[in-house]
């Protein structure tokens, strides 16, 4: 019925916008979310988890003018799993070995904290972008 | 800093309750997200995700009691990924093929209309379920 994804965290490399064969800029960068918890030995813990970050259209285009690697993004996305098993998308390393990834399409991006000032990019219409849109890349 | 999924979807098999070996409860669940939409050419568009849900300690225990397979839920919870490579676990398939499912561990389950009007419940406390605390690996739900 619905799904979800809230992340706040930071750049891990410079966002790449490109656009689609019909003109839609893409822009794509990876986000790492770090969690810290003590464990039941007192012991502090730490856990990253790293995203595939795509935001579609006139938002996309503007956010990667203002995003560099290391900047503290909040995105609420939608997961968007492989069409073709309704999973994580899996792939092959460099070593030969298999990996798999989050992938998210964005539908708010706001600056958090960091240099500049905070600036935010809500898109009420990017809301609609459908989640096919996703398919068009590559 | 922070993640945090939402999923509002239907239970594609009964739970199963486990314990860890100090005896901590755990259920697991899978949970399918279904979105639908019409794409540009006017057609219908249907997309299924299938969630691997945990529930720990007392959340488990309710889970296991008053969920069943079809019924509507509501959770939060947090992405439970492969420590090593800040990504989903990868699993060999029984064909020899490489595979990964999103894990999700739940620190809120809701009921979602439907049947007996049960309330949803919520557990405080397993906020503070450790991301580390992994389930064991099985069949894949689909």
């Amino acid at each position: 019925m619905y799904q979800r994804i809230f992340l706040a965290g930071n750049l891990g490399r410079d966002p790449e916008t490109r656009y689609t064969p019909g003109g839609m800029p893409v822009t794509s960068f990876s986000l790492a979310t770090n969690e810290r918890w003590t464990d039941q030995d007192g012991q502090p813990q730490e856990r990253t988890t790293w995203w595939q970050v795509s935001v579609w259209g006139k938002q996309g285009e503007t956010i990667g003018q203002y995003l560099s690697k290391g900047r503290q993004v909040f995105i609420e996305g939608r997961m968007n799993p492989d069409s073709s098993t309704g999973g994580p998308h899996i792939f092959t390393r460099r070593d030969g070995t298999a990996g798999a990834s989050y992938e998210v399409t964005a539908i708010r991006v706001r600056l958090i904290g960091g240099r500049g000032g905070a600036a935010s990019f809500a898109g009420p219409r990017d809301e609609d972008v459908p989640p096919e849109a996703y398919f068009g890349e590559d | 800093m922070y993640h945090n999924v939402i999923l509002a979807g239907y239970l594609g098999q009964d739970p199963e309750m486990r314990y860890t070996a100090d005896g901590t409860p755990v259920t697991n669940f899978s949970v399918a997200t279904t979105e639908k939409w019409t794409g540009q050419d006017g057609q219908q568009q249907e997309r299924t995700i299938w969630w691997r849900v945990s529930a720990w300690r007392r959340l488990a225990e309710t889970c296991n009691q008053f969920l069943s397979k079809g019924r509507p839920v509501l959770i939060e919870g947090r992405m439970n990924s492969d420590p090593e490579t800040g990504g989903p676990k990868v699993f060999t398939r029984s064909d020899g093929t490489p595979g990964a499912r999103y894990e999700v561990t739940a620190f809120t389950v809701k009921f979602l209309g439907g049947r007996g009007e049960a309330p949803g419940f919520e557990a405080p406390g397993d906020e503070d379920v450790p991301p580390e605390a992994d389930m064991e690996e099985d069949a894949i739900p689909f």
